[in-house]
């Protein structure tokens, strides 16, 4: 009896220390940061700049998000960013669906060339590409609208998402969709209603890269946009000046460009998981 | 007919007029500009507003605040300005000039600054650096403000040693010598002459030292260069600047002066706010003196005008509305930089200002270091190169020789 009970113990300490403690350790490493840039956001610039390091203040205060609402007119980037992402979202999804359930289903010249091109688009360092994207954006008169962020990240969203979905699309059977024609479905009736609900996962997933992709973007959205089509990244950047930073600000901007990423991983991870994993192993 | 023929007529004349009419409200110019925080951005959008009510074309401004971005806002204006997409006008670093002008980005202003009433407002020296930054004999960049470098002083501690502030650069390190005291007399240095900045950024301070002794920055491997550099290692090495100093950076230097553990140290007027702050009368500054030559670092912002824009004389109107006009005086009085037309700088409120007043008094030796592809590495590897000297592990002529080598080879 004893000796179960010292085994017990033992085995007790070991997951504590073998497995709770490295946990407990990685998740402060990974969320710190985030913690962080919340109480920074409830400080006041005196506390931030104070030392020894203050590591929650003594009055948390809302002035730094009412400032950005009231005065930085922060809503107005957020508007503009939520429509790019949401946008570039759709269009690249409807596209590259299509596109990868084309790859995958038909064999057709060329096929494997433009599955190889699709990977290449994205080893361009952006940069490169920046300049020739201004002009023509000049040229068709997109330049300084939320359009012209839409199409820049479109080209970049598209290639990858149809690898994304080809792979998944690979493995599912040809039964499926030909067992629902064989009962009198047309092909996009087959793929509406047979794949479609299938494929939700890994959609789901590939929504969720492009949106954050699209959200996140700093490099075009500062060249592409002025102060009224002006993006969340831009619109936080303008509170680094050369001489000092705006902590408080931008660390209030920074909670408030998480929360909907956040809202959607929390709907969308168990999803989520399954649609990233989906098509990398091949049984 | 005649009825339908009139109508028409009508028409064209009316067609006519709306070009004209639409001369008559004046152009609209777009100007980019970055903003060190909100403050300052609300005062750009202040001075833009009063511009465009006042200006004599009914020129519109339109601004656009663009991130600094830890200097990658040059980046963005020469990317959008080849793209054929950029601004007509817009705020400037000196350090881009080169790329701009050999793409041919930038309108000259000489003929503009030739014809402008104000343009002997503005010293000389401001208008040789343009030229030199642009590698040309002529201006492309508009001087607008500048924070010029000078030596921070407390007058108690002067007094105590019984000196008198420098004239010459000679006096300049013997005051460092004398201000160098043990005050407790416990046989270990309390108080030291000079706050050496041996770490980063310290290359502007230092530049005074090699200037002051005849060199320059074209001939750093030059016997008066190499002079200049054996002052700045005497310093050390004698003990007037604290032990710390080859490491010694913008934080630390500023904290060793505002705790009393040196009694002169470089800076601009970004820190006179907390110097007044801690010590109230007992700052005060003076230009870092001349000997065989003189010279102190400038910061600038500038504003350009872009060979693209289509109404090149209501450009330089606004140009000059931030030079030497209303926008001149209200900018620099908001953000404490220097002004650089001399109107503005004769308001009571700079002259007043004992910092701000030895700043605009720099401003005829003020210059910056040379621009050329290798100066950011050189500055990079400045600090390295002159540890090593300060600690004996090199001497002044082999430190400068690197240093030439790297900055002109």
């Amino acid at each position: 009896m004893r000796k179960t009970y010292i085994k017990g113990n033992k085995e007790k300490t070991f997951r504590v220390l073998f497995l709770y403690l490295p946990i407990m350790l990685f998740l402060i490493f990974l969320l710190f940061p985030f913690y962080w840039m919340l109480v920074t956001s409830l400080k006041t610039s005196q506390e931030i700049r104070m030392l020894p390091i203050v590591y929650f203040p003594s009055s948390p205060s809302l002035d730094s998000y009412r400032y950005l609402f009231e005065q930085f007119n922060f809503l107005h980037p957020l508007r503009n960013s939520l429509f790019i992402a949401v946008l570039t979202t759709i269009i690249s999804l409807t596209v590259s669906t299509l596109a990868a359930y084309s790859f995958s289903r038909f064999r057709f010249k060329g096929r494997n060339f433009f599955m190889s091109l699709f990977l290449l688009n994205n080893m361009f360092p952006t940069v490169l590409l920046l300049i020739p994207l201004f002009t023509i954006m000049r040229s068709i008169k997109l330049l300084y609208t939320p359009y012209s962020l839409v199409l820049s990240y479109t080209t970049f969203t598209i290639p990858f998402s149809i690898w994304l979905l080809h792979g998944y699309l690979s493995d599912l059977p040809l039964t499926i969709e030909e067992a629902a024609m064989v009962d009198g479905a047309s092909r996009p009736k087959a793929f509406l209603a047979v794949l479609m609900p299938i494929l939700l996962p890994c959609i789901l997933a590939t929504g969720v890269y492009i949106f954050m992709q699209s959200w996140n973007e700093y490099t075009f959205a500062v060249l592409f946009t002025n102060e009224k089509s002006r993006t969340v990244p831009v619109a936080l950047k303008m509170l680094v000046g050369s001489f000092g930073v705006q902590w408080e600000l931008i660390s209030a901007g920074g909670v408030i460009t998480v929360i909907p990423v956040c809202i959607m991983f929390f709907f969308a991870q168990k999803r989520l998981v399954s649609g990233l994993t989906a098509g990398a192993v091949k049984g | 007919m005649k009825r339908l023929l009139n109508v028409l007529l009508a028409l064209v004349m009316v067609v006519s007029i709306i070009p004209i009419a639409t001369n008559a409200e004046g152009t609209t110019l777009t100007y980019w500009f970055w903003a060190d925080n909100d403050k300052y951005a609300a005062t750009m959008r202040e001075m833009i507003a009063d511009f465009n009510a006042t200006n004599s074309k009914g020129t519109v401004i339109v601004g656009e605040q663009i991130p600094w971005d830890g200097g990658s806002y040059s980046n963005t204006l020469l990317q959008a300005a080849i793209g054929g997409g950029g601004p007509d006008v817009a705020t400037f670093k000196l350090t881009a000039t080169p790329s701009f002008v050999n793409n041919g980005l930038l309108e000259n202003l000489d003929p503009f600054i030739e014809k402008w009433d104000k343009k002997d407002e503005i010293n000389e020296n401001m208008y040789n650096v343009m030229r030199g930054a642009s590698g040309t004999d002529s201006v492309y960049v508009m001087p607008w403000n500048v924070q010029v470098l000078y030596v921070y002083y407390r007058p108690s501690m002067y007094k105590e040693a019984g000196i008198e502030v420098p004239k010459t650069y000679e006096e300049f390190l013997e005051a460092c010598e004398k201000l160098t005291r043990d005050t407790d007399g416990d046989g270990v240095t309390d108080v030291y002459g000079f706050g050496m900045r041996g770490s980063n950024g310290g290359q502007e301070p230092w530049g005074c030292f090699i200037y002051a002794n005849g060199g320059t920055f074209e001939t750093l491997d030059s016997e008066e260069s190499i002079k200049g550099m054996q002052d700045y290692i005497d310093l050390f090495t004698n003990g007037y600047a604290p032990p710390t100093a080859p490491n010694d950076g913008f934080s630390q230097v500023i904290d060793g002066f505002q705790s009393g553990i040196t009694a002169m140290t470089i800076h601009h007027t970004g820190s006179s706010a907390q110097m007044i702050e801690q010590f109230g009368e007992d700052v005060d500054a003076f230009i870092f003196p001349a000997g065989k030559g003189q010279w102190t670092s400038m910061g600038d912002t500038e504003n350009v005008m872009f060979s693209s824009c289509e109404d090149k004389e209501a450009a330089f109107e606004w140009l000059a509305y931030l030079a030497a006009g209303k926008g001149q005086e209200t900018w620099c009085s908001v953000t404490g930089n220097v002004p650089v037309a001399s109107s503005v700088q004769g308001l009571e409120r700079f002259q007043n200002d004992r910092f701000m007043k030895v700043s605009i008094e720099g401003q005829s030796v003020a210059g910056i270091l040379p621009i050329r592809e290798t100066t950011t590495s050189w500055i990079s590897e400045w600090p390295s190169i002159i540890q090593q000297a300060l600690l004996g592990e090199t001497t002044a002529k082999e430190c400068m020789e690197e240093l030439q080598a790297l900055l002109w080879e």
